[in-house]
């Protein structure tokens, strides 16, 4: 921001320097001048807000004389705070006898319709109306004509219920359906006092990003149907805690009151999600406070589930397991802290000395993990969230990004909006979605719906358009090694081949093709490509077009698992250490040990929090594994299909019950918090594996996550500047070492997608 | 004193509407002079005629013209406010309907002035017929070459015009909400200067806009046509040129009048033939939202931009205008003023885009408030619960039509004190049992919706 002019500008007398631009609301806050309001948001845009009118001032500005002298010109009206933007001496008083005069009268008129239903409001206790009328309003009310009546809770949608009395029309709402989850449902209907928020003929507000609005409404008027009249403000207790919904590690608040979840809000983290949930994270989380939870130990005897101590439970393990010996494999982890899976990893490697663990559902199982990391030196996505707003242009490809990560989604929407991005989508065609709202095609200045299976034939297609119409720098073609490589393998793509192939445009190729030849430019890639036959080629093409644009660090193939990222870092990998430290002697992946369950290699298994027979890519693999393996532990929060199959199932805590870390997407640690307990008798993982390789071999206790997560910070390199002080609330992202990656072109040949069925 | 016709001159003669017979009478002329000066030029005639903003606020034209800017990095629109709203206002019907030549002249004037190659005409819904007036001049101007590519031959001048009708919201009149509206937006307005650029920087697609009535398009084809200094020979010092007052009320004739401003209210009402059914009690001399004016104070009113009524809040003094938009309504003393009132604050209420605070709650209270004192619900502490609605409202909404919802009830207590009194006291009107209001009709139908 340093190429922003400051201008010079006084509050209440007090003199300031602000950057232009900035607004006065947001300049009082600075020096902790309040000014009430309620439309204002610093994240929505104020061209259609300043409507509330409660954030008043009284403005004068510099007017120059004809003589050449300058005085003080009190602008006639008084200015809403939250649009005007400073300017060079501008002088603003913020608490003069007309001001104080001007916010009782706006929360007069505020409350003229408003039902004084607080009582019996969920958001009485945390309402900025109260709040405001408290610190502001008139004490009484003169209207003595009847109030505007509507029936109570509208349902808007299966989340969120709509009380139209208490709405104060400031358009926080509607805002965000346009500006930022850009399905604009709500809007306005009708004018004047009839004026109320819906949507479209009574439609319903499908929003994936729903749950947003009840956040940011100001008044009871949007109100969550999972919470509400379930607690009140003041009987709650809050917990920072982190997502588990996928792996974008949204930062959030859990909401608690008697060991329950009650519900689940924002917690702000500009570099993740800024203040947002999406609809899966804020009311998926119920399985916390599930009454299917298992609370003790249990073992199968006589194919019925018996609870056991946990006492009895660790030595029945330690029997079959060292009755196993070798033959014993670990599969899952993406659901564990990072602090439960050193342990385990530790308890597999040192204790029990086997390599088989492996996190991966399939259908690929790569050395360590991707193919990536052997060409550019990172695994899954490289790009900061934030930086993606950074980005000139966005490819978007093969994924379906708002179901895959809802809140990159929103990330790329901003890029989009805000920042004037430019957005290619390339899928395939069964992802076709047009400018349906919620979805990236909404937006994408480019949309290509190939054929499934011709997608390096679109990127030669791609490659072919910025190689022949010179799009690309000379200079850095110049330097680049083995040049002739991709020239030779895209020569024959002209977008008009490219274009018959792949069932697109070849205009549409090559506006993509100048779209994207930036240095600027974001790969993200989706789970059709990493679940793609072919995905080392796709991965290869698009690597040659990082390299090409010069965008050899913004490949992005982002884990879609709550803790992929740090199942990964830590090891849950069968041929490396934590910090990809590689292995002489790798263990089994988790199709090897499958089937080697199968087949008797692998007499006992332990499935860490993974449904693993209907995650499993091959679900009759599962299926017939677990039921020939003669040892089967689960560790889980519900019995779900796999659970039953086993001998012992492990009650574990959910991530509202322990602390710990999880690593995400954009390999940021983050550190949640022990909100509440449910049982005693509910372990977290870390303590399993830690009483069992106390018993086994003797190893010394961990006592706490913090521990382990010094031992951690210690040990993994990676890890460095992951210390329980450092992390904070708001995470670290770790980085790799700088190594020498050449990043070198690959020659990638077309196979057809005849040939994948074949 | 008479009329002076220079807008109106030719209203009456048969077939003006048409490009031929306009041309016979001067038509186009303007156009032709304009486009043989420079551009520069053009704009200097409209600064030296002096020509005010004729939709009401008075601005002067020349500067919204001159501040368009000289580079065409963004394409710049010309766009007519035709959306005329204001009650007691029928000015720019009778312009568009009879002399539609002449507002489309002054508008391909004001785009070579200003650079635009696109200009709209938002035409309110109602008038249908002005529409159809201005469809088929717009269709003969194309015709003739006046619009088109390559204007009366000037190499390089492009012009189209279209019209975009209005869906009957008052408040689409308002400049910001009018290009809301153009745009396919909800009819709102949006953030003005300071808080967002001007509509010459950024107007209709975030590109220079020059946005001007009706009749101060027509008004700058008779400019070009004849100067701007024989123009500013008429008028006064600062309020130059002539105006349209659109007649209402008891009068004996009713209708548009063009006077020079600066013209006397009560030659108006003679102009118009007088006050019909009684005598004269009041006059509102600019369209529903300035202050009313009582009989007696009539004779210090002249129609001019300077003329104003002071009203008085708690904590400021406030000058309110008088010629506004040229809506001159006249009311005998069997007239009741707080009914009046009633009837105007139900308009403003109806008319509320419901966008800002004061605005939304406060006019739906004063026409609560006037429908409960004019069914004899009245009480003491009313008068003064309305001059603080007032004051809540006035300069706190987000554009002018919260301020002139505000004014006339302000105007009406100023001067008509004792009927608001009488009504509260007595419980019925001051002129009589003939002149009670219809009961006020429910305003908020329930939308039957089930409940959670």
């Amino acid at each position: 921001m340093a190429d922003v002019p400051m201008v010079n500008i006084k509050i209440n007398g007090i003199a300031l320097q602000a950057p232009q631009g900035e607004k006065v609301i947001e300049a009082a806050r600075r020096i902790n001048v309040d000014i009430p309001f309620f439309c204002y948001h610093p994240r929505l845009t104020m061209e259609n807000g300043a409507n509330c009118r409660m954030c008043l001032v009284e403005v004068a500005t510099p007017r120059k004389n004809p003589d050449g002298s300058v005085v003080m010109a009190k602008m006639p009206k008084p200015q809403t705070a939250c649009s005007l933007p400073v300017s060079e001496g501008m002088e603003v008083w913020t608490e003069t006898e007309q001001v104080i005069a001007d916010r009782r009268g706006v929360l007069e008129f505020l409350l003229i319709n408003h039902p004084l239903d607080c009582p019996i409001c969920d958001r009485g206790g945390e309402c900025p109306l109260q709040n405001n009328t408290i610190h502001y309003g008139p004490p009484t009310s003169r209207f003595i004509e009847e109030k505007r009546h509507f029936p109570k809770a509208y349902p808007l949608s299966e989340y969120v219920v709509f009380d139209r009395e208490r709405c104060i029309h400031c358009a926080r709402c509607t805002r965000f359906t346009q500006d930022i989850s850009g399905d604009a449902q709500l809007d306005f209907l009708f004018r004047g006092a009839d004026m109320e928020v819906g949507t479209f003929a009574h439609t319903r507000f499908s929003s994936r990003f729903s749950g947003n609005v009840i956040e940011l409404c100001p008044v009871g008027a949007l109100l969550s149907r999972t919470y509400r009249f379930k607690a009140r403000p003041w009987d709650l207790m809050t917990q920072k805690s982190i997502c588990t919904q996928c792996s974008n590690g949204c930062n959030i608040k859990i909401d608690h009151r008697v060991s329950q979840l009650q519900r689940v809000n924002a917690r702000v983290n500009e570099a993740v999600n800024e203040e947002w949930t999406c609809d899966r994270g804020k009311f998926g989380m119920d399985y916390v406070s599930s009454p299917d939870r298992i609370t003790t130990p249990l073992v199968k005897r006589d194919g019925e589930f018996q609870p056991v101590t946990w006492d009895e439970i660790n030595t029945l393990i330690i029997d079959r397991l060292q009755e196993a010996g070798a033959k014993v494999g670990g599969i899952g982890g993406t659901r564990s802290s990072n602090e439960d899976l050193y342990v385990w990893q530790k308890f597999f490697r040192q204790t029990l000395r086997v390599n088989n663990l492996d996190h991966r559902m399939g259908p690929h199982f790569r050395p360590t993990n991707s193919g990536l990391y052997a060409r550019f030196g990172y695994h899954s996505m490289n790009n900061a969230i934030a930086d993606l707003e950074k980005m000139k242009t966005i490819l978007v490809f093969g994924s379906n990004l708002v179901d895959e990560q809802p809140i990159i989604y929103l990330r790329v929407r901003k890029a989009w909006r805000a920042k004037g991005a430019g957005i290619v989508e390339a899928v395939p065609r069964s992802m076709k979605t047009g400018e349906e709202a919620n979805h990236v095609g909404e937006f994408a200045s480019v949309r290509l719906y190939y054929r499934p299976g011709t997608e390096v034939a679109l990127l030669h297609g791609l490659l072919n358009v910025m190689l022949y119409e010179n799009l690309l720098s000379a200079e850095r073609l110049g330097e680049i090694k083995n040049l002739s490589i991709v020239q030779n393998a895209v020569k024959s793509w002209a977008p008009e081949i490219a274009a018959k192939e792949c069932g697109v445009e070849a205009d549409a190729i090559r506006r993509a093709a100048r779209l994207l030849a930036t240095d600027q430019m974001a790969i993200l890639a989706g789970e059709t490509v990493t679940q793609h036959p072919y995905s080392e080629d796709i991965l290869n093409a698009l690597g040659n077009l990082a390299i090409l644009t010069g965008n050899p660090g913004n490949i992005n193939v982002p884990v879609t698992e709550n803790n992929q990222q740090g199942a990964m870092d830590m090891g849950i990998l069968p041929d490396v250490l934590p910090g990809y430290v590689g292995l002489d002697q790798p263990g089994l992946n988790t199709k090897q040990m499958l089937q080697g369950a199968v087949s008797g290699e692998i007499e006992a298994l332990w499935i860490s929090g993974v449904d693993l027979v209907n995650r499993f890519y091959d679900r009759d693999l599962a299926r017939r594994a677990l039921e020939a393996c003669s040892f089967v532990v689960v560790t889980e929060h519900t019995l779900t299909e796999t659970a039953q199959l086993a001998d012992v199932v492990l009650p574990t805590q959910s991530v509202a019950e322990r602390d710990g870390t999880f690593t995400n997407v954009e390999r940021r640690v983050q550190r949640f918090f022990k909100a509440f307990e449910i049982s005693p008798e509910i372990h977290p993982e870390w303590l399993i594996f830690s009483q069992l390789a106390m018993r086994m071999g003797g190893t010394a206790p961990y006592f706490s996550a913090r521990d382990i997560l010094r031992e951690i910070a210690a040990s993994v390199p990676i890890y460095q500047a992951c210390t329980p002080r450092d992390l904070g609330d708001q995470g670290v992202r770790w980085h790799y070492p700088a190594a020498n990656h050449t990043a070198d072109l690959v020659g990638v040949e077309y196979r057809a997608p005849a040939a994948v069925s074949a | 004193m008479a009329e002076t016709l220079v807008l109106l001159k030719h209203r009456d003669v048969p077939g003006i509407e048409n490009i031929d017979i306009y041309e016979q009478h001067g038509g186009y002329a303007g156009l032709k002079k304009a486009l043989a000066m420079e551009r520069d030029a053009v704009i200097n005639e409209i600064k030296t005629s002096g020509l005010r903003g004729r939709g009401g606020a008075g601005f002067p034209a020349w500067i919204k013209w001159s501040g368009i800017p000289k580079d065409t990095k963004k394409p710049h629109y010309v766009l007519c406010n035709a959306d005329e709203g204001e009650p007691g206002t029928f000015k720019d019907r009778e312009l568009m309907l009879k002399l539609p030549h002449m507002v489309i002249e002054g508008m391909i004037i004001a785009a070579y002035a200003t650079q635009s190659a696109k200009g709209y005409i938002y035409i309110r819904g109602e008038f249908v017929e002005s529409a159809r007036s201005i469809r088929r001049a717009i269709d003969q101007a194309y015709k003739k070459g006046y619009l088109g590519k390559s204007i009366c031959g000037k190499e390089g001048f492009d012009f189209d015009l279209y019209i975009h009708m209005g869906a009957g919201s008052y408040e689409c009149g308002e400049e910001s909400a009018l290009m809301s509206s153009l745009m396919g937006e909800r009819g709102q307005p949006r953030l003005k200067f300071p808080h967002a650029p001007l509509p010459i920087h950024e107007g209709v697609w975030q590109s220079p806009t020059l946005i001007n009535n009706v009749e101060t398009y027509a008004a700058a084809s008779q400019i070009l046509a004849h100067g701007g200094a024989w123009y500013a020979t008429m008028g006064t010092e600062n309020s130059k040129g002539t105006k349209i007052i659109s007649v209402s009320g008891h009068v004996k004739k009713p209708g548009n009048y063009e006077v020079e401003l600066g013209y006397p209210v009560l030659d108006m009402i003679e102009l118009a033939g007088g006050v019909t059914g009684g005598k004269l009690k009041a006059v509102i001399p600019g369209g529903s939202s300035v202050p009313i004016i009582p009989a007696e104070l009539c004779k210090d009113f002249k129609l001019d931009y300077d003329a104003h009524q002071v009203v008085q809040y708690s904590m400021r003094t406030m000058r309110l205008p008088v010629v506004g938009s040229g809506g001159f309504m006249v009311f005998n003393d069997k007239t009741d003023i707080v009914v009046l009132m009633r009837r105007t604050a139900e308009f403003y209420t109806h008319e509320s885009c419901g966008k800002c605070t004061p605005c939304r709650e406060g006019t739906r209270w004063i026409f609560k408030i006037l429908s409960r004192i004019t069914t004899g619900g009245g009480l003491p502490g009313d008068i003064d619960l309305l001059v603080n609605i007032c004051d809540q409202i006035d300069g706190r909404s987000y554009c002018g039509l919260g301020d002139a919802a505000a004014w006339p009830i302000m105007g009406a207590i100023k001067h008509f004190r004792h009927e608001f009194e009488y009504w509260i006291e007595h419980k019925r009107s001051p002129v009589g049992e003939d002149c009670l209001p219809p009961a006020p009709e429910p305003l908020n139908p329930l939308l039957t919706l089930t409940p959670v």
